[in-house]
């Protein structure tokens, strides 16, 4: 006996350990990798520390100057202002490519600074960022990037723009997209939990056994509703979001109609249990008075499941908050799809919002359902 | 007279409270929970139509503050009023905006396109007939140089050329084979230098479908497809090409197909990725569920800050979905099931951590003191009086997590964390429903024998 | 009158609950039924109202087939029967008036009764019923805030309802302690002298004597007795009860 239990668990653990082998092999598991890239996630974890939330009006003060390339193609500027908000170049032109050395002095003191090139046809372009100092100097290394830039002797001209935050702190647009939204992700939740268990719950009592399991029409409804029910669970919102997608185009329509479809299968299984789970005595009398079977439903059975349904559908609407801001990224709508479009676009403060949206909202439906729901037993 | 104006009083009173601030009436009534309710719904109502913006919704929490005032005045005269009005007013406004913010508009479910999804549906691309194939091909110079070479092949009996032996795009050329199977269909195509199939059918774009007369040979005029020389990086440069004949046939029997392989490859990836995401989740768990359990941690101020800051950080992670941790792994370590299975990990330490330590939390005590009466130290306390108690349930819920994680990682792939769900992206994008029929299925088979698996584990456990 | 001839029941899993059974009910009769639990005394009592299909024999009531009669007529039938249960079998969650309301829904409107509207008359009648079991008071509590003697009351308020002519009560005491036992027994002695035909079972043989006008014993489905309660002496005890019974009073406990 005990020879045959050490085989029985050298066996299991053999397993494991083969399990765990294949999986390492086929998740292509590259650990050195996560480490030495580790520094590109840094960049993205600072940016979703610091969300985009508040904004200030920015003033733009602009100052310029004419930079022939390549050198001789128009007149360059002829002499360079001594005061003043100025720009120094370390040479008052260039061949294209050509690198120089570009300072500013007595600009906005701590602001951003935007240099780039103005074409002859007014189109910009290269635009580097940097920073002032404290006394408004700024030193960057400048490349001299239009290949051939002066049109009928007009040159390009190399301008730079401060940007300085000026006024009261005002909720940013990434805030106000976020909150939109949000609003839309919380609706798409509302409103598929309520369609969801406007069907759900009479189809409960179909996967219910002891209302439905009667007969042989019985048992057959019986064991579709409750192998429809299994099937439909085991498919997250997002996969069915998917075809729903394909089938409807874009929108939070789609994510809404997914988000129905599985929250019908998750809250009749559950509310077929809570059926299954009632007291058969009041059944049993009802019947014995002579009354109709829907009515024995009705009386003897409702009473008994509604605060057990009330228990889940407050479950579920939490769940499905949590779902619907993410559905976006297939389905499209909500929070998912503008957090979806922010890191397409590589916005990452933007996307800190919409994650932090998420996470006080999924935490606060959390915190909410269940004290309603300990209130309630 | 004078018990007229002391019931007055308080009837003008709360409905002037009510009139200015929704609830208070009836707060001053002492009626606190109801006047705070009517506060919040007020609040809320007003917030959600004021955001909505359309002035028609404004009715709502209009209406709602006039049935308050009338409310506060009834509730002095001693009759509460019934709450069904307002929460009918709320209810119907919220549906309202709901229904148009969601922009659910089910006229848009155009059911032709639903069934032109559903039918191929019905035929999952998970196994084809076995059948052999019989393929013929013959070099062809395109474009021709000053002396191309013959563009004629034998093989095993069969034998192809083509007339001219080269050709530009766009022209026409005679090719022959013989030696094929008899009477059978054959399928006709180009191939470029560099292997990619061309189609030489109607527009290019379907397959050119021949058949071989009763001694196995075919000939046809061929165009040099248009796309020809699209991927060469001198179209001067003269290059061989090779235009195929291709037959197949049963042999019985079924085998996998293309796509049939792929769901199988996803669905191995996918369990997979939930399997070493809950291991490696549970190495890191475990030592932080210690750290997250209330009644070790209590002990002295240094320790509980430790637990406040180690749950609050538990807590965090775990409202993050792992499909957003997901793509931050993408964007570091690349597209693939690693970072599905790193993002599936990092949620799962945190899901697990909270259970696990609340398992440490619901641990009978008695022992504890035992063991610490004889005058162990904390770990050795942990070694024997917890550990012990804590094993079971520990493996139930890693189970469990599994469990759940298979359910997970079938949409990590959405994002680009490999496995199953990244197959049915794929699939929706290139239009193949039979293939996404064959992936729903594949997922409902995984996640419903995992899920009894993992149920019949547990029960075994406990 | 209610006849049963040959009635036999065999569950599924093939135990065999009554053996053949039959003996006749005169009306206004107060008839118990004792033995052993697991005797069959339920399950007799369920087949009269065929809340248990008997898988032979047959009852007759007043001339009409219950056994024969298609479903329907059947719930026709349960009309005029009442059943009074151990557990009281009541809605927990539900209000004890709409707990007796329900006993009258084999008579009303069957769509505004579905919506939970009840007649002014079915809410008087209520209200009477309630009134004689001395709980009228008590009409708009939920029926889990009533102790078990209460509840019984209102299962009773509940059978009244129905208008019967008989009532089926399946060990309607066995659940309350013996002070309560007999006020209920007590309601159900009422009702059987204004001509409600009662059948009752009853474990305790003391409440045997004091109430039942004749008496059928059961034992492993087969009936042993069937004759007054003063005619069970200590032999037909053991025979009903097998050898290491003692008779335990109810009001002795």
């Amino acid at each position: 006996m005990p020879t045959a239990r050490i085989l029985r668990n050298t066996l299991i653990t053999a397993l494991v350990i083969a399990a765990f082998a294949v999986s390492y092999r086929v998740t292509e598991a590259d650990f050195p990798r996560l480490f030495l890239d580790l520094p590109k996630g840094k960049e993205l974890l600072t940016a979703f520390l610091t969300p985009d939330v508040f904004t200030r009006e920015v003033e733009t003060r602009t100052v310029s100057l004419v930079f022939p390339i390549p050198c001789g193609s128009a007149p360059t500027e002829e002499s360079l202002p001594s005061e003043g908000p100025r720009l120094v170049p370390s040479v008052l032109c260039a061949e294209p490519l050509e690198k120089f050395t570009l300072e500013g002095y007595d600009l906005q003191p701590n602001s951003e600074v935007v240099i780039r090139w103005r074409l002859p046809d007014g189109r910009t372009m290269t635009a580097i960022r940097t920073q002032t100092d404290a006394n408004g100097y700024f030193t960057y290394e400048v490349q001299a990037r239009p290949i051939q830039s002066t049109v009928d002797g007009v040159a390009s001209r190399l301008e730079v723009d401060t940007l300085t935050p000026v006024g009261e702190l005002k909720p940013s647009q990434a805030l106000k997209d976020v909150l939109d939204n949000m609003f839309v992700t919380i609706f798409m939740a509302l409103l598929s939990t309520t369609l969801a268990t406007v069907i759900a719950a009479p189809l409960s009592f179909f996967a219910a056994s002891n209302i439905t399991r009667k007969g042989c029409l019985g048992t057959t409804v019986y064991y579709l509703f409750r192998s429809f029910f299994n099937l439909m669970r085991s498919y997250d919102p997002l996969v069915m979001a998917t075809v729903f997608g394909f089938w409807l185009s874009f929108g939070p329509f789609p994510g809404f109609l997914a988000l129905t479809v599985v929250t019908i299968a998750s809250l009749g299984k559950l509310f077929s249990e809570a059926v299954e789970n009632i007291d058969p005595g009041p059944v049993e009398a009802l019947q014995a008075t002579g009354a109709p079977p829907l009515h024995t439903v009705r009386y003897g059975v409702v009473p008994q499941v509604v605060p057990d349904f009330i228990s889940y559908i407050i479950y579920h609407w939490d769940i499905n908050v949590r779902i619907s801001t993410i559905i976006g990224f297939v389905g499209g709508g909500g929070i998912g799809y503008y957090l979806n479009l922010s890191i397409n676009d590589f916005k990452w403060h933007q996307a800190g919002t919409a994650i932090w949206a998420i996470v006080i909202v999924v935490w606060a439906m959390d915190f909410l359902s269940s004290d309603i729901r300990k209130r309630l037993t | 007279m004078s018990i007229e104006t002391a019931t007055r009083r308080p009837v003008v009173r709360s409905g002037i409270a009510s009139f200015f601030l929704p609830g208070l009436g009836q707060f001053l009534l002492g009626e606190r929970y109801r006047g705070g309710g009517i506060l919040l719904g007020f609040v809320v109502m007003l917030g959600t139509t004021v955001w909505y913006g359309k002035p028609l919704w404004y009715a709502a929490p209009i209406l709602i503050w006039l049935w308050n005032i009338w409310d506060a005045i009834s509730l002095a005269n001693g009759r509460a009023r019934s709450i069904l009005l307002p929460l009918l007013f709320g209810l119907a406004a919220a549906y309202g905006i709901g229904w148009q913010v969601v922009e659910i508009d089910f006229s848009k479910a155009n059911m032709d396109r639903a069934l032109a999804i559903l039918r191929p549906m019905t035929r999952p691309d998970f196994v084809q007939p076995r059948r052999e194939v019989n393929q013929m091909w013959v070099p062809v110079q395109v474009p021709c140089s000053s002396q191309p070479p013959a563009a004629r092949r034998e093989d095993a009996g069969r034998a192809a050329m083509v007339i001219p032996d080269c050709g530009g795009v766009g022209e026409t050329l005679i090719v022959n084979v013989t030696g094929m199977w008899a009477d059978a269909e054959t399928n006709v195509f180009w191939q470029n230098p560099i292997g990619n199939p061309l189609m030489l059918g109607e527009g290019e774009i379907t397959m050119l479908t021949l058949t071989t007369d009763e001694n196995g040979s075919l000939t046809t005029t061929i165009r040099v497809p248009s796309t020809a020389l699209v991927a060469a990086p001198d179209p001067t440069l003269p290059q061989f090409h090779r235009v195929y004949f291709e037959q197949y046939r049963p042999t019985g029997g079924y085998e996998l197909s293309f796509i049939g392989n792929e769901v199988l490859k996803g669905a191995l990836a996918t369990v997979s990725m939930a399997l070493m995401a809950t291991g490696l989740a549970m190495l890191f768990a475990i030592p932080l569920s210690f750290l997250a359990a209330r009644n070790l941690m209590s002990g002295n101020p240094v320790t509980y800050a430790v637990y406040v800051a180690v749950r609050t950080l538990l807590n965090i992670l775990r409202s993050i979905e792992s499909l957003i941790i997901a793509i931050i792994f993408v964007v570091i370590v690349g597209l693939g099931p690693f970072a599905g299975m790193l993002a599936l990990a990092l949620h799962s330490v945190a899901a697990l951590g909270k259970l696990y330590s609340e398992v440490i939390e619901g641990i009978d005590p008695g022992p504890i003191e035992a063991i610490r009466a004889t005058g162990a130290n904390w770990l050795q306390v942990v070694r024997y009086a917890v550990i012990p108690q804590i094993i079971p349930p520990f493996t139930a819920f890693t189970i469990y997590r599994w469990d759940i994680n298979v359910r997970s990682a079938t949409v990590i792939g959405l994002v680009g964390g490999g496995g199953i769900g990244f197959l049915l992206i794929e699939l929706i994008r290139v239009n193949n429903m039979r293939g996404v029929s064959a992936v729903f299925i594949a997922i409902a088979f995984i996640v419903i024998v995992l899920d009894y698996v993992s149920a019949k584990l547990r029960e075994r456990l406990v | 009158m209610l006849k049963i001839q040959n009635l036999s029941k065999t569950y599924p899993n093939g135990t065999q609950a009554l053996k053949n059974v039959s003996f006749d009910v005169q009306d206004g009769e107060f008839l118990v039924v004792i033995g052993l639990s697991g005797s069959g005394k339920s399950t007799l009592l369920r087949c009269i109202n065929r809340l248990i299909e008997p898988t032979e024999g047959k009852i007759i009531w007043d001339n009409v087939d219950i056994t024969a009669a298609p479903p329907a007529e059947l719930r026709h039938i349960r009309r005029k029967i009442g059943m009074v249960f151990q557990q009281f079998n009541l809605v927990k969650r539900s209000s004890v008036m709409t707990n007796v309301l329900s006993g009258r829904l084999g008579y009303v409107n069957p769509w505004t009764s579905l919506l939970g509207i009840w007649s002014q008359e079915d809410r008087q009648r209520a209200i009477q019923a309630l009134d004689r079991v001395g709980i009228a008071d008590k009409a708009h509590s939920r029926a889990d805030a009533l102790s078990g003697g209460q509840q019984q009351r209102v299962g009773i308020a509940r059978a009244l309802m129905q208008d019967p002519k008989l009532i089926l009560a399946d060990e309607p005491v066995a659940s309350l302690d013996p002070v309560l036992s007999h006020s209920i027994l007590q309601y159900l002695e009422q009702l059987n002298k204004e001509g409600i035909t009662v059948i009752c079972s009853l474990h305790f043989l003391d409440l045997v004597h004091r109430y039942a006008t004749r008496v059928v014993a059961l034992k492993d489905g087969v009936k042993v007795f069937e004759g007054s309660a003063k005619e069970i002496d200590r032999a037909k005890f053991k025979e009903i009860y097998g050898e290491e019974a003692q008779e335990v009073r109810a009001a002795s406990l």
